[in-house]
């Protein structure tokens, strides 16, 4: 984050509306749909060889009860124990294969993310810091993949489990199926009295949580601190609050699951004492047999487990419906490329030029402001003033990053803003001070610039800017770096940004604080050499000292988004305004100097 | 309570034991599910019973009232289930939650123990693991307690009721249970392995997509982006692949969980069904003998269960005694010399820095890292020779030397809070005091800026605060501090000119008489200091004032100032020797 970009208050990524994330959905399965009906049809075979034993088992207490031959109840408990074992494979294949969807949809999810992620405008993500985009591709996905591994198999075979065993009671006996879904009405009135609630506490609960890890990771990043500010005491206080809120946020999700559970625990009992007492009245009419009250009786005590797990997932069902609204939010962001008509290859000059250009952020006052600035191809010019002035805002508009609000930036007689941005690559380039290493080797990291460039382009490069420290890694441009890999510092991430600019070879280069990590000698060297190798390309350095702009060919000074002096380093000190002023403070440090230096 | 057993002290020897601990610390409420447990699942036996009475009793003789009196107490009993069920969960839900806070104040004082040491000893990724899945896991698996007990218990009782029916079905009963659960154990293997690996893969891939995200305003600007695209979606698919294998395990334990106690059920029940039809047992006691059986599924189920929850929590307990078992690198707080009375010479022989007392001193090296080292010897965040009034450092307890001396490092962290308590840091320090110490920071508009002045909320790592108002704040925090001596590693390098020159300025006067030591290479700070070291290749190559450094030339010159640096021409500008910014 820039500096001035930092101090607006950072406007959230969208979320998905219900309609959207309901068409997401759909067409996510409709993506996979012969696996997604694979999986509901053998979902349903299992469920199915999941209820055939109570039926048996009601014919076998007939057999017995009718005194049927051994051989007959032989067949039934054959039957018995061959369906069960069909069970163990069918309950395994439906698992599998729900898994398998999960994971295959998990995939598919991620991969459209990271489109997206990358499609996203420039203007986004510095908007929208890159907090909230990595927390939703990685806890959400994440949490969704679970959902879909887990949750979404098991309330599906529970649900067709539900269906199943009502069906197969009213099946045995229309009357006793029917008592049963009387008791079970129960469980609708707790389950909807606890859905109602569930989420919020749910949410709540959640938020506590990831409060106390991240307290956790957050006192482990800060350790070197904790002891030299001897912040131990505090940290301590940290810790007990968060988990005094995880408390009550865990407390009142029990409080809700206290009633929930018992509620439906007696709900399942209730059906299975209905069935008993009118089945009793049935056998005495002789409508109905002993057998098939015992079934019936055994289908309503089956029927608590696939209704428990049911509302057990149905809440995790919820909040992963809440981080597929988050995932699939990002979508909004993502708009159609602004070119109306790209206009590649039509730029026919290097120079730039800003016309009465302003800026703001949505909602903010201007960052800048009226700035007109004719850039001659192979100037270096200075762009200086204090931090918050608006010069890296200014810098990413000429990079055409941004548009601007009012006025215009053209390259030639292009807008900038209007260039495809391979096209716009191939003219400007800005590099930040702070630069981000990416996972890999150097050669990851320097083909981010180039992807056609050889090795030996990749050791000139690399040699221009004195990165003479990647001859000594062990495995020369393959080796990696990170966290996980060679380690290497600021200053050298710093070099191989510069390394790129080299190989991306573009007319224009905007350093934006770009070598404020190397040491002062290798900045000057790197420098140097950067200039002689884009030598007749145009340089805009922006920095917040002064020293940089007595070495450039021209100055600008920016103060509160204006530029509000331009010349050269002679021709602003003649002036005497704010620069020559600046000036003096500075140069006044630069007075000859007295007595014999001591030796140490 | 044990002998040897403290809550406070948690138990290293192992995973396993680690876990003890955990229960140890709650050792009623352990008490309390068990119970709970047991009788629940004993109690779930009772209405097959009661189901058998109904129609050995009601049904077959045609009894109305036996009928009504079973179903009234099939009814009570469903209550009574309820009822120890939930008082189970409850007490379960709060045996995982106290490990779970147990072991979280743990681990902090372990964080708080092992200090500045704990970037060296551990992994910022490895903590990560710990804080967000190992102490969840290793806590859910304190469930065994009490539905584990249960299991084990009901199993017993439910042994003793199958035996009131006929002991040729108990023998088959007893003996067939473990049996399953045998069978299902080699399965927890190779489910634990494949999910090791499913779980670095997928670390793996959450952290390319956090690498492109961050990387993204580079990916802009220089393009790349199919490369990281096609990279994603290789371990996207790898990741998926890794996901089959595990299926292909945790499907197999899913469907045996349930489908091994259906074929042992079946099995029993065709035999309980030749003994009833040879007139052995009952209809009643057929009908019960499965109510049994099938009962069986729950803790059969919960033991599996269990037996999977223990493994995998094996794993990350491990972890977390790992880390709670990892000693600071440094001899810590062993010394007990007393520090000097007053304030004393600091000496660091490595590098020859000797920093008078009282007096503000400037380190300036040519690399950072060098006079960053010299301040960690000094700040005794390493085990160095360096010695206060001629004492090592080694041998003054640390506690008197952190409240003596501070370090105020670069990139030191910020907690969140109110603005008024990060200043305060472990201080009490009252508004007028914060004040003064905003003032020497130049950090006024930073306290404008915010909403709610001092009492505005400050996120954590202050991300709400710009890279160079984080500085001035982290700098403030330091005064307010107020230590005897203050060494501060580039406490301005994010100011601009201006700026800097008032800290400077206020910094020096701040500080008077009281020992300060900064590294810099701003000429407008070293102008400030009574002392100016200058280091090369990590040792003190000149001394003397910013002045006179500056007129004998050489490289201290080079380094420091380079306004008539001749290459304008040549150079695309002489951009920045003393541009040192810090990534915000």
């Amino acid at each position: 984050m820039t500096v001035e970009l930092d101090d607006q208050p950072l406007p959230g990524l969208p979320v998905a509306d219900r309609r959207r994330v309901r068409r997401a959905a759909a067409s996510l399965i409709r993506d996979d749909r012969r696996g997604f009906v694979v999986m509901i049809t053998v979902n349903c075979l299992a469920a199915v060889t999941m209820i055939v034993s109570p039926w048996l088992l009601g014919r076998m207490i007939d057999a017995v009860g009718t005194g049927a031959p051994v051989s007959s109840i032989d067949r039934l408990g054959a039957a018995l124990l061959g369906f069960a074992l069909v069970q163990v494979v069918m309950v395994r294949v439906a698992n599998q294969l729900g898994s398998r969807f999960g994971e295959r949809t998990q995939a598919r999810m991620r991969e459209r993310f990271i489109d997206r992620v990358l499609a996203l405008p420039p203007t986004v993500v510095e908007r929208s810091g890159t907090g909230d985009l990595a927390a939703r591709g990685t806890n959400d996905v994440t949490l969704i993949g679970d959902t879909l591994r887990e949750a979404a198999p098991a309330t599906t075979i529970a649900a067709i489990q539900i269906v199943l065993i009502i069906v197969a009671a009213l099946l045995v006996d229309p009357l006793l199926g029917a008592c049963g879904l009387i008791g079970l009405a129960g469980i609708g009135v707790a389950g909807r009295w606890y859905l109602r609630r569930a989420r919020g506490a749910y949410l709540a609960h959640g938020a506590a949580n990831s409060a106390i890890a991240s307290q956790l990771t957050n006192s482990a990043a800060g350790a070197r601190t904790i002891e030299t500010l001897r912040l131990q005491r505090a940290r301590t206080t940290a810790c007990e609050e968060a988990i005094a809120q995880s408390r009550a946020a865990q407390t009142r999700t029990l409080r809700l699951r206290s009633v929930l559970y018992p509620s439906v625990d007696i709900s399942t009992v209730l059906p299975v004492v209905l069935v008993l007492l009118v089945g009793f009245a049935l056998v005495r009419q002789g409508t109905t047999t002993i057998g098939a009250v015992v079934a019936c009786m055994v289908y309503m005590q089956q029927l608590a487990q696939p209704v428990g797990t049911f509302l057990l997932w149905i809440e995790q069902l919820q909040s992963s419906n809440a981080s597929f609204a988050r995932v699939e939010g990002i979508a909004d962001a993502v708009t159609a490329p602004a070119a109306a008509e790209p206009r590649v290859g039509a730029v026919d000059s290097d120079r730039i030029e800003a016309r009465d250009v302003s800026y703001a952020y949505p909602g903010h006052d201007d960052v800048v402001s009226g700035v007109n600035l004719k850039l001659e191809p192979g100037e270096r010019l200075a762009l200086v003033g204090p931090s918050g002035a608006g010069k890296t805002t200014l810098g990413r508009l000429l990079a055409g990053t941004d548009r601007p609000r009012r006025g215009s930036i053209t390259i030639g007689d292009v807008v900038m803003a209007d260039l495809e941005p391979e096209e716009l690559r191939s003219h400007v380039l800005m590099v930040t001070q702070e630069s981000h290493l990416f996972l890999g080797t150097v050669r990851d990291n320097l083909l981010v610039g180039a992807e056609t460039a050889d090795d030996a382009d990749l050791r000139r490069a690399l040699a221009t800017v004195e990165a003479d420290w990647i001859d000594d890694l062990p495995d020369g441009l393959d080796t990696v770096l990170g966290a996980d890999g060679h380690r290497v510092d600021a200053s050298q991430v710093q070099q191989l940004a510069l390394a790129r600019v080299i190989l991306a070879d573009p007319h224009t280069v905007i350093l934006d604080e770009a070598t404020s990590l190397l040491d002062p000698g290798t900045a000057r060297r790197a420098e140097r050499a950067l200039g002689a190798v884009l030598a007749g390309r145009t340089i805009i350095a922006i920095a917040h000292r002064l020293q940089t702009a007595r070495a450039a060919g021209r100055v600008a000074i920016m103060q509160d988004g204006r530029l509000i002096e331009v010349g050269t380093h002679d021709e602003l000190l003649d002036l005497n305004g704010a620069y020559a002023a600046l000036w003096q403070s500075w140069s006044g440090i630069d007075a000859p100097p007295s007595p014999e230096p001591v030796d140490g | 309570m044990a002998r040897g057993f403290d809550p406070a002290e948690p138990d290293l020897r192992g995973p396993v034991r680690y876990m003890l601990w955990l229960v140890r610390c709650q050792r009623r409420r352990a008490l309390l599910g068990a119970f709970y447990g047991s009788f629940w699942m004993v109690s779930l036996a009772v209405p097959p019973l009661l189901i058998a009475r109904a129609i050995d009793g009601g049904l077959e003789k045609g009894d109305a009232s036996a009928v009504w009196t079973w179903a009234l107490a099939l009814l009570a009993v469903g209550v009574l289930n309820a009822w120890l069920a939930i008082g189970r969960h409850r007490t379960m839900t709060r045996i995982r939650m106290e490990a779970l806070f147990g072991t979280n104040r743990v681990v902090i004082e372990q964080v708080k123990r092992l200090g500045a040491d704990l970037d060296r000893r551990v992994s910022a990724g490895e903590l990560a693991t710990i804080g967000v899945a190992d102490i969840v896991i290793t806590s859910a698996a304190l469930t065994v307690t009490g539905p584990g007990v249960g299991a084990v218990v009901s199993y017993i009782v439910v042994g003793f009721l199958v035996a009131d029916v006929s002991v040729l079905l108990a023998v088959v009963v007893l003996l067939g249970v473990p049996a399953l659960a045998i069978l299902v154990g080699p399965l927890l293997g190779r489910l634990l392995g494949a999910q090791d690996s499913y779980r670095d893969d997928q670390s793996r891939i959450s952290a390319q997509l956090i690498d492109v995200v961050e990387g993204l305003r580079v990916l802009n600007s220089f393009g790349g982006k199919r490369r990281h695209a096609s990279r994603f979606r290789d371990q996207s698919a790898r990741l998926r692949d890794r996901g089959y294998e595990v299926a292909a395990v945790t499907s197999w334990i899913s469907g045996l969980a349930v489908g091994l106690p259906a074929v042992f059920l079946a099995g029993v029940t065709w035999l309980a069904a030749r003994l009833a039809s040879e007139g052995t047992i009952t209809t009643g006691e057929l009908v019960a003998v499965y109510g049994y059986v099938a009962m069986l599924v729950i803790p059969v189920s919960s033991l599996i269960e269990g037996a999977d929850q223990l493994s995998r929590a094996m794993v990350s307990a491990r972890r977390i005694v790992g880390f709670l078992g990892a000693e600071p690198m440094r001899a810590s707080g062993r010394g007990a010399v007393p520090g000097p009375a007053h304030q004393a010479e600091l000496v660091d022989p490595a590098s020859g820095v000797r920093v008078e007392p009282g007096r503000f001193t400037a380190l300036v090296s040519s690399r950072p890292g060098t006079s960053v080292a010299v301040i960690e010897r000094l700040g005794r965040l390493v085990d160095s020779d360096a010695t206060w009034a001629a004492t090592r450092l080694t041998s003054i307890p640390l506690e008197e030397i952190r409240e003596r001396i501070l370090v105020a490092d670069h990139e030191a962290h910020l907690f969140a809070g109110t603005l008024r308590r990060v200043l305060q840091g472990n201080t009490d320090a009252d508004d007028r005091a914060i004040e003064d110490a905003i003032h020497v920071a130049a950090a006024e508009d930073v306290v404008q800026a915010l909403p709610h002045g001092l009492d505005s909320i400050i996120d954590e790592r202050a991300r709400n605060l710009s890279g160079g108002q984080r500085q001035r704040v982290r700098l403030a925090r330091a005064l307010v501090a107020d230590p005897e001596v203050l060494l501060a590693v580039e406490p301005t390098s994010s100011l601009d000119a201006f700026t800097e020159a008032i800290v400077g300025e206020r910094l020096r006067a701040s500080r008077a008489g009281r020992t300060t030591v900064v590294t810099t290479t701003s000429t407008l700070i070293l102008a400030q200091a009574d002392v100016v070291l200058f280091l090369v290749d990590g040792v003190v190559a000149a001394a003397g004032t910013h002045e006179a450094l500056l007129a004998a030339g050489g490289e201290y010159r080079r380094l420091v100032s380079r306004g008539d640096e001749p290459d304008l021409a040549t150079g695309p500008s002489a951009v920045a020797v003393l541009d040192r910014g810090v990534p915000t």
